[in-house]
C-alpha cells in the first residue's frame, strides 16, 4: 500500500539533494546507470527553475554575474522548492535567502534590489481589483474612523531600503547602461511599486507618506497610520495624505476593526 | 460543425502561443487557425490573461495545463484546480488537455512532467483524480502520453496500454504526442509504431508535434524532448502513421526552447497540413 506515494518521496529526494539511494533500485538502468538517467530529469528541473528565477530577478542576476546567480539559484531551490505549479510566483523568498547566503555578504544591498525586483513581479502577476465606491466610505460613523483598515489593491508593495534600489534598478536596464554609476552612498529609498493600467509603476514617497501608506498596508487602523506619519513629520498635510489615497483608487476595500 | 470556440477536427495544424508571440499575434493576427496556450502562464491577473482575452477573440484556444500533476498520490491542489476552472470558464476553450506524469510530491513542484511506474495502483490514483478534474470543469479532459528518460522495474502495463484503460475507466480523451512516442521508444527501447497501434483511435483527440535534441549521456545516445528545433523526419513519418490510425485530429506545433520567429512554426504546421490532407501518400518533410 502507498508504494507509490513513497516511490515519489524518494524520487523528489533525488532529484532536489542528489541523493539517489533509495529510488536508484526501483529504476531499469537500460544500459545507463539509474543515477545517470535521473540527472536528465534533475538537469531539467534546476535548469528551468534557475530560468524562472532568472526571469523574475533579471537585475540582481546582471549585478552578480550569471554564474554565481546560478550557484545562489541552486542552493535556493534545494531548499526552498516551488509551492505551487505557477512560475511567476515561485522565488518570493529568494531575497531573504540571498541575505542569508554568506557569499553574498559583500553586497549588502543585493537583497533589498531583490526585494524590488520581486514587488514588480508581484504586481505584474497580481489579480485585478476594483476600487470601492467612495460613497460607502462616507457613510462610515465619524465614531468608528479611527478604526478603520484597508485593503490594498494586491499589486501594491512598499519598500524602504537604505540603499537607492530604485536608481540601481533602473542603471541596470538594457537603455541605461551608459548611465553613470550609481552612488550607493547617495539615501536611501523609501517606494511604492504597483500596477496601473497594465504596467508596473515604482515611484519614491516621501517619507511621511510612505509610514502612513505602510502602516495601513500592513493592516493598521487609520489611527495609527495617521500617528506613524505625523511621528515621521509633524508638517505632513493628513487630509491631503489620505484624499490622494482614494483618488489614486489604491484601496480596495475596507473594514472597521473591532 | 461547432460553435466558435471550436477546434474542426479537419481543421489545419495550431501553434502553440509563446511569450515571444504574443504581441505580434494581437497586433498583426496572422492566419494560424488556433493556438494552445499552457494554463500556469494566465493563473494570476494583469496584462498577461488581457492578452490571452485579446487572442481568444480572434482565435480558437486549447487550453494545456502542466501543473495539475495527475498522477501524484496525495491530495489534488485544489486552489490550483480552481484556477483551472476559473482559466477554462473565462476562455471558453475548445479542448483542455493535461499529462500522464507527476509533479509534486510533500509540497514540492518539480516543475517537470516525472514519470510514473505503470501498476494497477497508479491507474487507480491517476484515474480518481482524472474523474475529480472532470467533474470540476464538467467537461471531458484529453490526457497525454510523456517523453520518458527511465522507467520502473515495478511497471506491469505497457503505457499505451495504461492509456487505454484510463481513457475506458474516466472517459477522457488522449493527446497523444507524436514526438514524445518517438523520444520515449528510443530512450527505453519499445517500438513506436506498435505504440501507436496499440492506442484507442477513437479516444485521440489531439496530436502533439515537436523537434527533440540528441545528448551523449556516458556514450548512449540520449533523445531529450526539448521543443527547441524542427520536427524530425522520423516522426513525421511516424505522424503519416498516427493518422492513418486515429483518422484526422487536431494537430498542434509546440516550440519552447530557442523559440524562432512565429513564421518557423507557422510553416512546420504547414507541413503537417500537406501531410494530413495528403492522406498517406504525402513525401516526409515536403518542404
Amino acid at each position: 500500500m502507498a508504494a507509490l506515494r513513497s516511490l515519489q518521496g524518494d524520487f523528489c529526494e533525488a532529484l532536489l539533494s542528489g541523493d539517489s539511494t533509495r529510488v536508484a533500485e526501483e529504476i531499469a538502468g537500460d544500459g545507463l546507470s539509474p543515477e545517470a538517467r535521473l540527472r536528465i530529469y534533475r538537469h531539467h528541473v534546476f535548469t528551468t527553475l534557475t530560468a524562472a528565477l532568472g526571469a523574475t530577478y533579471p537585475v540582481t542576476c546582471r549585478l552578480v554575474d550569471r554564474r554565481f546567480f546560478a550557484y545562489a539559484a541552486d542552493g535556493y531551490i534545494r531548499a526552498n522548492p516551488p509551492a505551487g505549479p505557477c512560475l511567476f510566483e515561485y522565488g518570493a523568498a529568494f531575497p531573504d535567502f540571498l541575505a542569508e547566503f554568506p557569499a553574498c555578504a559583500d553586497q549588502r544591498f543585493l537583497p533589498d534590489v531583490a526585494r524590488l525586483e520581486w514587488a514588480m513581479n508581484a504586481a505584474l502577476h497580481a489579480e485585478d481589483a476594483h476600487p470601492f465606491n467612495a460613497e460607502r466610505l462616507a457613510a462610515v460613523p465619524p465614531g468608528d474612523v479611527p478604526r478603520l483598515v484597508f485593503r490594498f489593491d494586491p499589486s501594491v508593495s512598499l519598500l524602504a531600503s537604505p540603499w537607492p534600489v530604485d536608481q540601481v534598478w533602473r542603471a541596470h536596464q538594457d537603455a541605461a547602461m551608459v548611465e553613470a554609476p550609481v552612488d550607493l552612498g547617495a539615501a536611501g529609498a523609501l517606494l511604492e511599486v504597483r500596477r496601473l493600467d497594465g504596467d508596473v509603476v515604482m515611484r519614491r514617497l516621501h517619507p511621511a507618506e510612505h509610514a502612513l501608506r505602510h502602516a495601513l498596508w500592513r493592516g493598521g487602523t487609520l489611527e495609527a497610520a495617521a500617528r506613524a506619519a505625523i511621528d515621521r513629520d509633524a508638517a505632513f498635510d493628513l487630509a491631503s495624505g489620505l484624499r490622494d489615497l482614494l483618488d489614486e483608487r489604491i484601496l480596495v476595500d475596507f473594514a472597521v476593526s473591532k | 460543425m461547432t460553435d466558435r470556440r471550436g477546434i474542426e477536427t479537419g481543421v489545419r495544424a495550431g501553434v502553440g502561443l509563446r511569450s515571444p508571440h504574443v504581441e505580434h499575434v494581437i497586433a498583426s493576427r496572422p492566419a494560424v487557425p488556433w493556438f494552445e496556450v499552457h494554463a500556469e502562464n494566465y493563473m494570476g491577473g494583469g496584462p498577461a490573461v488581457m492578452r490571452l482575452d485579446a487572442i481568444r477573440r480572434d482565435y480558437p484556444v486549447s487550453v494545456h495545463g502542466v501543473g495539475l500533476s495527475l498522477g501524484t498520490d496525495g491530495d489534488l491542489d485544489l486552489r490550483h484546480l480552481d484556477r483551472l476552472r476559473g482559466l477554462v470558464e473565462r476562455v471558453e476553450p475548445a479542448l483542455v488537455s493535461e499529462h500522464l506524469s507527476w509533479s509534486v510530491a510533500g509540497g514540492a513542484y518539480l516543475n517537470h512532467l516525472l514519470p510514473l511506474p505503470y501498476t494497477e495502483e497508479t491507474l487507480a490514483v491517476v484515474a480518481e483524480r482524472v474523474a475529480r478534474v472532470q467533474d470540476v470543469l464538467g467537461r471531458r479532459i484529453l490526457v497525454e502520453n510523456p517523453s520518458s528518460y527511465l522507467r520502473f522495474h515495478r511497471s506491469a502495463i505497457p503505457e499505451a496500454e495504461f492509456l487505454a484503460a484510463l481513457s475506458r475507466i474516466t472517459g477522457c480523451g488522449l493527446l497523444c504526442d507524436v514526438n514524445n512516442v518517438f523520444v520515449s521508444a528510443w530512450n527505453l527501447g519499445f517500438d513506436a509504431s506498435r505504440y501507436i497501434d496499440a492506442l484507442p483511435a477513437s479516444s485521440i483527440g489531439e496530436i502533439h508535434l515537436a523537434g527533440h535534441a540528441e545528448n551523449d549521456a556516458d556514450g548512449l545516445i540520449v533523445l531529450i524532448d526539448d521543443h527547441g528545433s524542427r520536427v524530425a523526419d522520423p516522426v513525421w513519418a511516424l505522424y503519416r502513421q498516427a493518422l492513418r490510425r486515429f483518422g484526422p485530429a487536431p494537430t498542434l506545433i509546440e516550440w519552447d526552447t530557442d523559440v524562432p520567429e512565429l513564421g518557423v512554426l507557422i510553416a512546420e504546421a504547414a507541413i503537417a497540413d500537406r501531410i494530413s490532407t495528403a492522406g498517406t501518400d504525402a513525401g516526409g518533410r515536403a518542404a
